[in-house]
């Protein structure tokens, strides 16, 4: 009896297995739905109605927008950070990187709880009546605070990697200080910027948990919005994920989220 | 060669020897299992906090609480109390000879476990909701309960010697709920597919010092309308699912319409049970802007945490199920946030809105398939009085079991029946709900607006409920797409317009970066790492 020849290939049956039930068969299923009705016959009324409808539209764009302004809040907070921490000549700046990344061990539906309770706190004993119902700058709030160590640690270790003798040479030619950080750190901490946006735009779209429990359930983002459907219409709400997909599809590829080249090597977490 | 064979049959048959053991093993003596699928936080869990460690020592002066425990579980209680599940093992294993195992799972939503139930998982006792049992009914995925199951001359069929005559009337006459037909074209009834569980109202939990002590009249002036009063605006939750908060909507919406429905008319119930359950076309579009206007005016969208807002001061009415408002108010009343910090103690108020509001039942169902035997004997279980009272404390809902002898009267006289030299009090009639003459003394305000009130409503409250009906498949989608405009945030197309060029301008940059200014999506690059290779070092290839 001869065994079957062990080779490096079937080192990835399992994560073929894997990948095929957990990953391609989902989106498989996905597809079916969403091109399906009620009676399981194939159709194109969700898709017509999806685009037909300014509510479901609106939403997406909505979810684009809080997503992008989360987006934009979270780099603004971390990019100095990151700087700071990367060219700073602190023996125990570790323990800072750590003290920022420290809330990720924490449960964050825990602390996203804690930070509910902290804003009734400041309305009702604080005197910040406004703060009740500004529901959009609490689910902002929220999904910074949740993410901000996803920007930084990609920005950090990009920064780490940039040679100091670039900033010599930079200073050597007659760079001003600002000069030097516009034409070396911005361009070399790109590939860390592009990764830190990829990782906090995309969760945040869909991170509905923040949203019900900060916004109130007041504010409905698309992840939101598909649970919901999910409820008693599968089709559509197959319809809507597919839509989502498709454009966090679209925006990985526009921030390089596919490439394998060295450039996003290490940044991509 | 011939070895071989021998040496894997061999093995064959010591491989197979242990599966034939087990199979003979389940045969006779095995363990029977029971999966029951019900709502969170709905069964008496055991542990401090309820009623056998709490209350029992002062409930049960006589000892005949603890005799029963003992003749019943064929074991003294506990002084750690006691799970019900754990006892109702025990029970059963007394009575029947035969070894149980329950399997207990629970859910959160009706939706929920109706796509549980129609992706294949298999129970063999469900606790839905009354529309969800209809349904559930009409697509034909219950199995009915035996006959001998309602006889009450047998003295071990505890759900129907011990229901109260109440719900008993409510289940036979499907509660005013419209009859459908199965496919043999016989009428669906209630009664044959499910056993009741839990029962009561919808109202409004209120501060009764907010507003310097004048928002209990407000409550009154306006009822239903104050989803959309602005001096309460920002503080009043409704609940974070279409049905309950459409409800109510229909009740803002169409409030003077219900006041001046003629209460005595014989009809009454009916035309208000069909004013709560109408999804025609045109009262959707005159629905739609109350529900705006309702997101506009309340604090939030919630489904759970409407209690502790309540008890910390965040809001100052919750629309809720009386059972959570029954909770809210011992906690309010107990000092005690739900995380068990102490803050100063309150007392909290119900309100059942004049116009009418939603009564409701849970109640057991088996899907197809069940254990039929053991469900009932769960369901019979859950029905002795003892038991009601226990899980009933637990949860805070109303049971729908009186007792037999009225045993439910001594606990709701305990728990809410007037202290001893109390001054104002009144008699608090609960005729229609044991089914003959019966009352208790109780302070004026539980019996106004206090525990005593959401628990045990009174029969002038329960003439003015409507139960909900099942929305068929086209109503339920039109139900949806309103929810879903309400949920959503409508931008106008010029808002839209703006965003996504901007969206796209954002893209554009991001594309020009990338490809340094030179877009070269067609060509092909050239395979870098020979080229690499070759310049470090020309001799290697």
């Amino acid at each position: 009896m001869k065994l079957p020849r062990f080779s490096r290939k079937t080192l990835c049956i399992p994560y073929v297995v894997f990948l095929i039930f957990f990953v391609i068969v989902p989106m498989l299923v996905i597809l079916f739905y969403a091109f399906t009705d009620s009676e399981m016959r194939i159709s194109f009324t969700n898709f017509i109605q999806f685009f037909s409808d300014p509510t479901k539209l609106s939403t997406i764009v909505y979810s684009l927008v809080i997503a992008l302004v989360t987006t934009v809040v979270s780099l603004a907070i971390a990019y100095p950070v990151a700087y700071i921490l990367a060219r700073s000549t602190l023996k125990k700046k570790y323990v800072i990187l750590m003290l920022f990344v420290l809330p990720m061990w924490i449960n964050f539906v825990l602390r996203v709880n804690a930070i509910r309770e902290l804003f009734n706190l400041l309305s009702t004993l604080g005197g910040m009546d406004w703060l009740a119902n500004a529901n959009y700058f609490k689910t902002v709030f929220g999904m910074v605070y949740d993410f901000l160590p996803f920007m930084i640690l990609p920005l950090y270790t990009t920064m780490l990697k940039i040679d100091p003798s670039l900033y010599e040479a930079s200073a050597d030619l007659g760079a001003s200080g600002f000069a030097t950080f516009w034409r070396v750190t911005v361009p070399l901490s790109m590939p860390g910027v592009m990764s830190g946006v990829t990782m906090v735009f995309l969760p945040s779209m869909t991170n509905y948990v923040v949203s019900d429990m900060l916004g109130n359930a007041k504010v409905t983002i698309v992840g939101k919005f598909i649970y919901d459907y999910f409820g008693n219409d599968w089709h559509m709400g197959s319809m809507v994920a597919l839509v989502l997909l498709v454009v966090v599809f679209l925006s990985t590829w526009l921030t390089g989220g596919f490439q394998a080249e060295e450039t996003a090597r290490g940044a991509n977490l | 060669m011939k070895a071989k064979k021998a040496v894997s049959l061999a093995l064959a048959a010591f491989l197979t020897l242990p599966t034939l053991s087990v199979l003979g093993g389940c045969g006779n003596g095995g363990t029977t299992v029971l999966r029951v699928y019900n709502w969170e936080e709905y069964i008496d869990e055991g542990g401090s906090g309820t009623f056998l460690c709490d209350e029992l020592e002062e409930f049960d002066t006589d000892g005949s609480y603890r005799a029963w425990y003992e003749e019943t579980m064929g074991t003294p209680l506990s002084e750690e109390g006691s799970a019900i599940l754990d006892d109702f093992c025990r029970w059963y294993e007394n009575k029947y000879g035969q070894k149980i195992r329950v399997e207990y799972s629970t859910f959160g939503t009706n939706e929920d476990m109706y796509n549980e139930i129609v992706l294949g998982n298999e129970y063999d006792l469900l606790c839905p909701s009354d529309y969800m049992i209809m349904k559930l009914a009409a697509e034909d995925r219950l199995e009915k309960y035996d006959e001998s199951f309602f006889d009450k001359a047998d003295p071990e069929n505890y759900y129907v010697r011990n229901v109260s005559p109440f719900i008993r009337d409510k289940f036979a006459t499907n509660s005013g709920l419209e009859l459908r037909n199965d496919d043999a074209g016989k009428p669906i009834l209630w009664r044959d597919y499910a056993a009741g569980y839990m029962w009561g109202t919808t109202g409004f939990v209120y501060n009764p010092e907010a507003m310097d002590g004048t928002i209990g009249e407000l409550l009154e002036e306006r009822d239903w309308g104050i989803f959309t009063s602005p001096e309460v605006s920002g503080k009043i939750t409704a609940k974070d699912n279409v049905r309950d908060t459409y409800f109510a909507a229909l009740g803002v919406a169409y409030q003077n319409d219900l006041l001046s429905l003629d209460r005595g008319a014989e009809d009454y119930v009916e035309r208000l049970t069909a004013v709560f359950n109408a999804t025609d076309d045109k009262t959707i579009s005159e629905v739609e802007p109350v529900l705006m206007d309702i997101k506009k005016n309340i604090y939030s969208f919630e489904t759970d945490t409407g209690k502790s807002d309540m008890v910390n001061g965040t809001i100052w009415l919750n629309y809720a199920w009386s059972g959570d408002a029954v909770y809210a108010l011992d906690l309010a009343e107990s000092g005690e946030t739900e995380d068990g910090d102490s803050e100063t103690a309150m007392s909290l108020n119900y309100y059942v809105p004049k116009a009418g509001t939603n009564l409701w039942f849970d109640g057991w169902v088996m899907p197809k398939g069940a254990n039929k035997k053991a469900a009932q004997a769960f369901v019979n279980f859950l029905s002795m009085p003892q038991n009601a009272m226990r899980n009933s404390y637990y949860i805070g809902y109303t049971s729908v079991i009186s007792g037999e002898n009225m045993e439910m009267l001594d606990y709701a006289d305990y728990l809410y029946g007037e202290e001893e030299g109390a001054e104002d009090t009144v008699e608090y009639d609960l005729s229609y709900f044991f089914g003959e003459k019966t009352s208790i003394w109780a302070d004026r305000e539980q019996a106004t607006s206090r525990q005593l009130y959401a628990q045990f409503p009174p029969e002038e409250v329960i003439s003015r409920c409507a139960v909900m009906d099942y929305y068929d498949k086209e109503a339920s989608k039109r139900i949806n797409e309103l929810w879903s405009r309400v949920r959503a945030e409508t931008l106008d197309a010029w808002a839209i317009i703006v965003i996504v060029v901007t969206v796209l301008a954002i893209a554009a940059f991001v594309v020009v970066f990338k490809f340094g200014g030179r877009i070269d999506f067609f060509r092909r690059k050239p395979k870098a790492g020979y080229r690499l290779i070759r310049q470090e070092d020309p001799n290697r290839l």
